[in-house]
């Protein structure tokens, strides 16, 4: 008797607690599914001693090469490549180039590295990152769905006919390509390891979107290539061009009119831009607010926490203009499929741009979306403009400050680095330490991401080379390896007066 | 690779098996791993970019230099591909 009325209960009590344990051991399991997979995931071995910063810039500069050679070498077996690039709005944040090796460049380490993040910044995985055993998981997780994107965008970029359609190219080709995009794909992300291992400096992933934006700066500059467009042979590069056009043309005005302002080809006024955004984006890097700080452990040992006004760096921009792009990418792909829809025609239009294969887009939500093609043209449809800047801002602003959730750089990780670190901000109580960064931190965030955002469609407007995105990247990575450098050579020398 | 033994017997000039004091090594680095989060980055921003591969996963281990040689072959055989397309086709 007794038992028959104690049990409801406890079988009530034993049933919540099982669905309760099952709901963890399910959150837990997502990181357990890739352990089987650990064994054949390859992994660059760290290096088992602190690597020279001579080496260092040595495996850098291999890598840079082989990432330089591999986006020049076309794949073997495309029969045309002329088609719409539907991938036109990644290239640049991607480090990729069309119709070669580095068709993918290092899309799937940034789509698979961001989806993780969200992953377990929305807690939908759970990752303690104090435990080596759930960091291993979890970058192996990471790496694991690399490859599996690597491996499924290769095979659809083949199968939908981007090389030419797959039935005329036959079926041994097909697979041939899609070898190539793979193992290409794997290389970048074992070379990206590398560098990030401590073989290399930075990341593979900033020096191979940096070295993609200069090297079109430069292309674009300097190129010798002469193009025919009706009025004799012009030069690509705007400097090559403009002393052909000085040499060449009698009337030395019209020729430097048109070295500065001509409109089908990089002119010198895109150059001039693209060095005022580089110059201001470095004196901008250096604002920040200096906090004082002082050791709690020994008396009047004072230094400073740099806040930096660009506290998120690059990271707005970059996570804008991948979550923008992807939108392109499915609206395009839509609108290709369904064109007369008329929900796909509100997220967007598209249309071949002046006769060219390339398409961009004339209405619709993505249109919005778009960065303004020069100064005159936002004059030509100021709410486009007016609409992009507002879009721009708010969602670089946004984006900046989640970031700081997630990469987990807020004031709440900043008052524990310090405060582990024994030291506490002068004139603040240990308590008061979270309250006084919260102050300082999401607002020097927020207002970073602001900035960016109207450098980005500053450089737009002017017309920079390789796009207000482009740019900012480049120049923002650019520095960052500037600081890597002085940082390596301070600790070279420590080293070096150390063992004197 | 003279050079790389000199260096090592630097490092440590101690004769430990290689295999024990890889692990050592190991250990030690996740345990600096394990503090390295907490310390303070120099510039006080954050890192720019994800958080990836800060550790050794139990994986298939590739030498740098192997990935290297398997880069140039990768590239070489695409060169040869094309070649043997031009040839062939020629």
């Amino acid at each position: 008797m007794k038992v028959s009325t104690a049990d409801p209960s406890q079988l009530k009590d034993r049933l919540i607690s099982d669905i309760s344990f099952d709901y963890s051991v399910f959150k837990m399991r997502l990181l357990e599914f890739v352990k089987p997979f650990m064994a054949v995931i390859p992994e660059i071995a760290s290096p088992d001693r602190k690597v020279p910063f001579n080496q260092k810039l040595l495996w850098t500069i291999v890598t840079l090469l082989i990432y330089l050679v591999m986006s020049q070498v076309p794949l073997y077996g495309i029969v045309s490549s002329d088609s719409s690039d539907p991938l036109y709005w990644m290239r640049v944040i991607m480090a990729s180039n069309r119709g070669t090796l580095m068709e993918l460049g290092i899309t799937p380490i940034i789509t698979s590295g961001m989806i993780m993040q969200l992953l377990a910044g929305a807690q939908l995985i759970e990752v303690d990152y104090s435990l080596r055993e759930d960091r291993a998981l979890f970058s192996g997780a990471q790496k694991l769905l690399a490859m599996l994107i690597t491996f499924g965008s290769a095979t659809v970029a083949v199968m939908t006919g981007n090389y030419g359609e797959p039935k005329g190219l036959g079926v041994g080709i097909c697979l041939l390509l899609i070898i190539q995009l793979f193992v290409s794909g794997l290389i970048a992300i074992l070379l990206d390891e590398l560098l990030q291992k401590g073989y290399g400096l930075g990341s593979g992933i900033n020096l191979f979107i940096a070295v993609n934006i200069c090297e079109d700066i430069i292309w674009k500059a300097l190129s010798p290539l002469t193009i025919n467009s009706g009025r004799g042979p012009e030069f690509e590069g705007a400097i090559i061009a403009f002393f052909h056009l000085m040499f060449v043309r009698k009337n030395k005005f019209s020729a430097l009119f048109e070295a500065l302002y001509r409109s089908n080809l990089p002119n010198l006024t895109n150059l001039v831009a693209t060095a005022l955004v580089f110059a201001t984006v470095i004196y901008l890097q250096g604002f920040r607010v200096e906090i004082p700080v002082k050791s709690a452990r020994f008396r009047g040992h004072r230094a400073s926490y740099p806040v930096k006004l660009f506290y998120t760096s690059n990271m707005p921009i970059m996570l804008q203009s991948a979550l923008a792009s992807n939108i392109f990418l499915v609206s395009q792909l839509l609108f290709n499929r369904f064109p007369n829809n008329f929900l796909v025609g509100l997220i967007g239009r598209w249309e071949p741009f002046e006769g060219s294969s390339h398409f961009v887009p004339v209405s619709g939500l993505v249109y919005y979306m778009t960065p303004p093609k020069s100064f005159f043209h936002s004059f030509k449809d100021p709410i486009q403009f007016v609409f992009y800047v507002i879009y721009m801002v708010t969602i670089c602003a946004l984006l900046s400050r989640a970031w700081l959730d997630v990469s987990g750089s807020g004031p709440r990780d900043v008052a524990k680095e310090l405060r582990d670190q024994q030291t506490v901000i002068a004139g603040h109580r240990d308590t008061s330490m979270y309250k006084e960064l919260k102050r300082i931190i999401p607002t020097a965030a927020t207002v970073g991401g602001v900035i960016i955002a109207l450098l980005s469609i500053g450089a737009d407007l002017m017309g920079a080379i390789g796009s207000g995105t482009g740019i900012l990247l480049a120049v923002t990575i650019i520095f960052n390896y500037f600081e890597i450098f002085a940082k390596e050579q301070m600790e070279a020398g420590n080293v070096g007066l150390g063992s004197l | 690779m003279s050079e790389k033994d000199s260096k090592s017997t630097v490092v440590e000039s101690s004769s430990v098996p290689r295999n024990i004091r890889a692990r050592r090594g190991a250990a030690q680095s996740a345990r600096s791993n394990a503090t390295s989060r907490q310390q303070p980055k120099a510039t006080g921003s954050s890192r720019t970019m994800m958080r990836l591969y800060s550790d050794d996963s139990p994986g298939l281990r590739v030498d740098p230099v192997v990935l290297m040689v398997m880069c140039l072959v990768f590239i070489a055989s695409v060169f040869m591909l094309h070649l043997f397309g031009k040839l062939t086709r020629g």
